[in-house]
């Protein structure tokens, strides 16, 4: 029998409201309510919204008195999904005003959301519009590599991007203040002083590899507060693939040394680990200097490492200081291959400077590649006066008695900056009608979508041509991009943002109570999942593959973590679980330790992220004045964790005793109950503390179940909200805008479409490039609130 | 006095930068006011310093006699000892922007947005997002073109890089203490690299005179060619876009500007100087690393204006180094908890002790007549005073510096309930030279700030 959860009656009441998914079950059928707007919405805004929000003095302009019936309301979905918005939010009522019933808040939202949702089905539809946006800093980084051909992250020093819908490529919040309009005039002139050379002074592509991130585990530790990699015996910290082909290179390496014995320590340079090169390493700890070698490269070589080779310990000397002969480097570094003009020139310069001009036809030449250069920098054709004004930098540089290829450099850097390049520039044909893109703002979409990056030849050709929609082109095109290597960006974008996982980097694990958490962990928990992800594009898979699977992706760390027996080494590959409990997302080590606190699990928060993430039934945020659980886990005299007095449980169902909190938690504490075998850094236990895990909950709808596997197959029936929910996170990054209103019809018939075509990842993202939102873009002011 | 040559020398020891004793140097204004027989007057400068979550009142507020900071300062206080003349500690202060007024949850974000520009943030997860101008930057357009820097932005945290950040706001609003526009944010700097390297960009490249005179004229030439660009784009977007193509070009001017003010800076010999190179791994290295290329750059006259932020709003950063593997925001809910108090005074403890570090650095730098300290305002506080109630009245707010002998320290000074905290800002922009009669919803300047 159901034990409705609207018993648990509330001040708090707006918080059940919101419970979408979960709360289909529960409107009670005990007392059928006359259906309808009049019968479902009507009473509930008379009783408690219209005391303020009537015809006298509305607050806030907004008067809810004058909707008498389901046309009236029609006529103005801008307010109901306002009234929708803010009683789910728990805005409204105000916390001085009488509060609805849970029963009643769930039966207005429902029925507004299907109104709403319907109605915006039949209406001429609004495709929206997106607000001009710049390239966030992975878009940058990627636009840049395909442009130039050179993969050296200019943006990485660019200052963050805003959030915004959960997502870092939303128009709205991509800001441009002074600050980053610096750093970009600073970013084109690296970039094309990299592209190509403009002078006698060779050079060549730099990478730098802090020796902290590329340091074995067991050779070495970081030391100091800059992360010096300190090796206190012999052993190397190296990169394979370092050299690209054959060529001048220059080695470095920034080192200080610990001094002991009569020898200086040794720092050699290896290639292939052979010696190259070797230095007595005279500076130390206050003064590291760098070591450097000139270096002729022949190719098939490889791995550049630099090594500590003499070892000393000399445990009898008197002074205690200069026992240990150590060795710390910062990091290493790879210049080259060294080009120099004129014939020996890097890929990127051969690439842009196509041509090579005579001094008579200089003009012709630079027209030539600059309109090549910027036509693709635009993403769309370059226009006869913006390539005069941009050949006119190179006949200034050309007064000025510089080279050709200094003046190719003043204008890429003028490309760079332009906002052309900037921003992904879509324009209106001042109409009152919503435009269908251009086919070259099409393919911009397209391939910042599923690359984020800029659209490659094939994909800019067929749009130049006016051919990107024609018979299965479209179709065809998606398909390719989604098998092309650069899909991983998506991958790694999408996935990192709507799973949360990208905040593993920030996670802090509490080392006294989980020492098992070190970086290769963090690291494996971050592949498995962004491999997962990859996976379930690539082969295609049903979306619930999301929510259960019984396949992952391990290495031997991870597959440690996880108890999995017979996988060896730091590669990562695909094993079969023969454990139901993991398997999917939700069961992770990677989501289930950005959800919890650095001491221990938050049932809460795991609760929460379900909602929020996997059912799209986020909860209102906690009134304010309600204090957080009692923590009860600190440390004893001696600084080890003091076992806890009580379970989380019991602290959270102290909690739930408060009237204010308990309809909220009623949603979220039971779901993250179920995964309290899962520890603050997801691995299993079956005791919490000395307390044996209680893995049961409730679901407001009364159905209880124990533990992950359980919650999983409660999760799979509940497909229909999952499918709307990743509609909605995946249509949010796929366009750069929050959703409106006139988006939900579309969320639904892409959740249903997705569904009815057996769940398939490529129908999911087709049938959001096939929408109208990603097709068109509105007029404005449509979707102004 | 002979005013110095251009050419002093920075030595490094340790990871940090370490302050030079530089007894005759001093800004060019200063040297040109002194050199005209005028009296020289010192630049002013000023800076806020925000901590996230509150902080535990009972052991911040002083609780002497009104008017005195007592015999003992609170332990919260008590690592500005060395500096109690020039410290004012202001209770009563509150930030009204930051309550709810019907939006519903979301203090963190609100608090960050609204500290420094008293204003109610928009709640929006992403369009319109929308604050207000925040006083640093009232002071920055005001008072800019006297510095290669108008002013700087600093922290420690990224803005946030995925998920909600606070019920149903933009991350915007809870990484973002300073605002350039309305719908603007000024984006933190939290590399001190790169913020060194940009400080001293033009004494770090060994670029003859020449060569950098040429590369000067190209750059306008390119930030020309994105003007007209811009120009050109604007005329054909719609309202909302303009706004952000408006947002650009404000951004190419203002670099513009920049790039053709002559450098008044005093220059550094930056030989022996051991530079930041990344970021520290440990927050004390971190926060020390800032404030030492802070107090560069207010020591060699490259800005007069900065922000500092310790953490994002509502951090869930734990401080295992101090002892408190917990996270700062959790702890925050203390729910009176005697263990959680005593947790979070240690936070506030260890945020404290870090700022007095900075202080010393300003106060050991000589200028004119007295040191950096003495020409500077320096405010240190939160937007929420007790974490667990989010409650943005009785704010913890103090000033350290003499303002150019415009404050008079040693105070404790306890205002009526609910005045507002702007109106602390007000009397700040008076005293360094760009007044403004409103600020945010301030409704007046701040009384007694000097005796």
């Amino acid at each position: 029998m159901r034990a409705p959860a609207i018993r648990n009656v509330c001040l708090f009441a707006c918080c059940v409201a919101a419970i979408g998914a979960m709360a289909e079950a529960q409107t009670p059928k005990a007392a059928p309510a006359p259906s309808g707007f009049a019968g479902q919405v009507l009473p509930v805004v008379t009783k408690y919204c219209v005391g303020c929000h009537g015809p006298e003095k509305p607050k806030g302009g907004v008067n809810l008195a004058r909707f008498a019936n389901e046309a009236a309301a029609l006529k103005d979905l801008k307010t109901w999904e306002k009234v929708l918005e803010v009683v789910k939010s728990g805005e409204m009522p105000p916390d001085d005003r009488p509060q609805p019933s849970p029963a009643d808040s769930t039966r207005l939202t429902q029925h507004l959301e299907s109104l709403i949702s319907k109605a915006s089905c039949r209406v001429a539809q609004d495709p929206g519009r997106v607000t001009l946006r710049r390239l966030n800093r992975e878009e940058y980084n990627n636009t840049i590599r395909d442009l130039i051909g050179i993969d050296f992250r200019p943006a990485d020093d660019f200052p963050s991007d805003d959030v915004g819908y959960g997502f870092d490529n939303i128009g709205d919040v991509l800001t441009l203040p002074p600050l980053l309009m610096e750093k970009y005039l600073a970013a084109a002139e690296a970039i094309a002083s990299q592209a190509i050379l403009a002078d006698d002074e060779p050079r060549g592509p730099t990478r730098r590899f802090k020796a902290e991130s590329i340091g074995k585990p067991g050779t070495g530790h970081v030391e100091g507060e800059l992360g010096f990699w300190l090796m206190s015996s012999n052993a190397e910290v190296g990169v394979d693939r370092a050299f690209t082909r054959s060529g001048n290179y220059l080695l470095r390496a920034r080192a200080f040394g610990q001094q002991a014995g009569k020898d200086l320590p040794r720092l050699e340079f290896l290639i292939d680990g052979r010696p190259a090169r070797g230095f007595e390493v005279k500076a130390e700890q206050h003064a590291p200097a760098v070591y450097e070698a000139k270096l002729k490269i022949k190719m098939p070589v490889s791995r550049f490492a630099a090594a500590f080779t003499n070892d000393a310990w000399y445990p009898d000397l008197p002074d205690k200081d200069h026992r240990d002969r150590n060795l710390a480097i910062d990091w290493i570094e790879v210049v080259g291959p060294i080009y120099s003009l004129p014939n020996d020139l890097p890929e990127s310069h051969k690439k842009i400077l196509f041509k090579k001009p005579t001094p008579l036809n200089r003009r012709e030449v630079a027209r030539e590649v600059l309109q090549k250069f910027a036509t693709r920098a635009f993403r769309r054709p370059v226009l006869a006066t913006e390539l005069d004004r941009l050949v006119g930098l190179v006949d200034l540089a050309l007064k000025n008695g510089d080279r050709f290829e200094r003046g190719i450099q003043v204008a890429m850097q003028a490309v760079l900056v332009s906002p052309h390049f900037l921003f992904r520039v879509e324009l209106d044909n001042r109409s009152n009608v919503p435009k269908t893109l251009t086919d070259l703002e099409l393919a911009s979409r397209l391939s910042y979508f599923l690359w984020s990056s800029m659209p490659d030849d094939d994909l800019l050709d067929l749009a130049t041509k006016g051919q990107l929609r024609t018979g299965k082109n479209l179709d065809l095109q998606v398909a390719r991009m989604l098998k092309d290597p650069k899909s991983k960006e998506f991958v790694e974008n999408f996935a990192g943002q709507w799973l949360q996982t990208r905040n593993l980097k920030l996670a802090s694990p509490d080392r006294g109570r989980f020492d098992k958490f070190d970086e290769p962990l963090r690291q494996a928990m971050a592949t498995e999942v962004d491999q997962f992800f990859a996976a379930i594009v690539a082969d295609d898979r049903p979306i619930s593959d999301f929510l259960h699977a019984d396949y992952t992706f391990v290495n031997e760390r991870l597959a440690k973590h996880y108890g999995i027996p017979g996988v060896t080494g730091e590669k990562f590959r695909r094993v079969k679980l023969t454990d139901p409990s993991r398997g999917g997302v939700v069961t992770m080590a990677s989501t289930l330790t950005v959800t919890s606190n650095p001491t221990r699990t938050s049932p809460v928060k795991r609760g929460k992220w379900i909602l929020e993430e996997i059912l799209g039934t986020p909860p209102p945020p906690p009134p304010p004045n309600v204090a957080d659980l009692p923590d009860d886990d600190d440390r004893d005299g001696n600084g080890k964790p003091k076992a806890p007095a009580t379970t989380i449980r019991q602290r959270l169902e102290k909690h739930r005793a408060n009237p204010n909190c308990a309809s909220c938690h009623a949603r979220m504490d039971p779901l993250g109950f179920s995964l309290e075998n899962f520890d603050a850094i997801g691995s299993w236990r079956d005791k919490d503390g000395p307390f044996p895990v209680d893995a049961s909950g409730v679901l407001p709808d009364g159905k209880t179940f124990t533990g992950p596997v359980e919650l999983k197959k409660v999760l799979l029936t509940k497909l229909k909200p999952f499918s709307k929910c990743l509609t909605e996170k995946l249509m949010t990054y796929a366009l750069g805008r929050g959703l409106e209103y006139p988006d939900r019809c579309v969320v639904e018939k892409v959740a249903d479409s997705v569904l009815a075509g057996g769940g398939r990842f490529s129908t999911l993202v087709s049938a959001i490039v096939h929408s109208e939102p990603f097709q068109k873009r509105g007029v404005e002011g449509s979707l102004a609130p | 006095m002979n005013p110095m040559s251009r050419r002093t020398i920075l030595r490094g020891l340790g990871t940090a930068i370490a302050l030079p004793w530089l007894e005759a140097m001093a800004p060019a204004t200063l040297r040109a006011a002194s050199a005209a027989g005028g009296s020289p007057a010192s630049p002013r400068r000023m800076a806020f310093f925000y901590v996230p979550n509150g902080v535990h009142m009972p052991d911040w507020t002083p609780g002497g006699p009104a008017g005195s900071l007592g015999a003992k300062l609170p332990e919260i206080l008590q690592p500005l000892a060395p500096f109690k003349d020039d410290l004012l500690v202001l209770t009563g202060l509150t930030q009204d922007g930051a309550f709810a007024h019907g939006d519903g949850g979301g203090d963190h974000a609100r608090s960050l947005a609204s500290f420094l520009t008293g204003t109610h943030p928009l709640k929006t997860a992403g369009l319109g997002i929308k604050a207000g101008v925040s006083v640093d930057q009232v002071a920055a357009m005001k008072l800019g073109n006297a510095t290669r820097f108008p002013s700087l932005e600093l922290g420690i945290d990224r803005g946030a890089q995925a998920g909600n950040c606070d019920s149903g706001y933009s991350c915007a609003y809870s990484s973002n203490i300073s605002w350039r526009s309305e719908s603007t944010p000024m984006a933190k700097e939290i590399n001190p690299q790169l913020v060194f390297e940009r400080l001293f960009a033009g004494q770090l490249s060994n670029e003859t005179a020449e060569v950098k005179a040429r590369r000067d004229a190209y750059r306008k030439s390119v930030l020309d060619f994105a003007l007209e660009d811009a120009r050109q784009l604007r005329g054909k977007l719609g309202q909302v876009d303009r706004q952000k193509v408006d947002e650009y070009l404000t951004s190419v001017r203002e670099l513009e500007t920049r790039l053709a003010r002559v450098d008044k800076s005093v220059a550094l010999d930056l030989k022996g100087v051991r530079r930041p190179t990344g970021i520290p791994r440990e927050n004390p290295d971190h926060i020390r690393l800032m404030f030492d290329v802070l107090a560069l750059a207010f020591q060699t006259d490259s800005t007069r204006i900065a922000t500092f932020v310790y953490a994002n709003e509502g951090s869930t950063k734990s401080y295992k180094f101090i002892g408190v593997p917990e996270g700062h925001h959790d702890l925050s809910h203390h729910g009176k908890d005697t263990d959680k108090l005593a947790k979070i005074k240690k936070i506030n403890l260890y945020h404290m002790e870090q700022f007095a570090y900075f202080l010393d650095k300003l106060r050991s730098i000589r200028e004119g007549d007295g040191n950096v300290l003495d020409h500077s305002m320096i405010v240190y506080g939160s937007g929420i005073s007790d974490g667990d109630r989010h409650n943005h009245d009785d704010l913890p707010i103090l000033v350290a510096g003499k303002g150019g002998g415009t404050l008079k320290g040693g105070r404790h000074l306890v205002y009526p309930k609910n005045t507002p905290l702007n109106n602390l800002y007000v009397s700040m922009l008076d005293r360094v030279g760009a007044p403004m009669p409103k600020l945010g919803d301030s409704s007046g300047p701040l009384p007694r700030l000097d005796g």
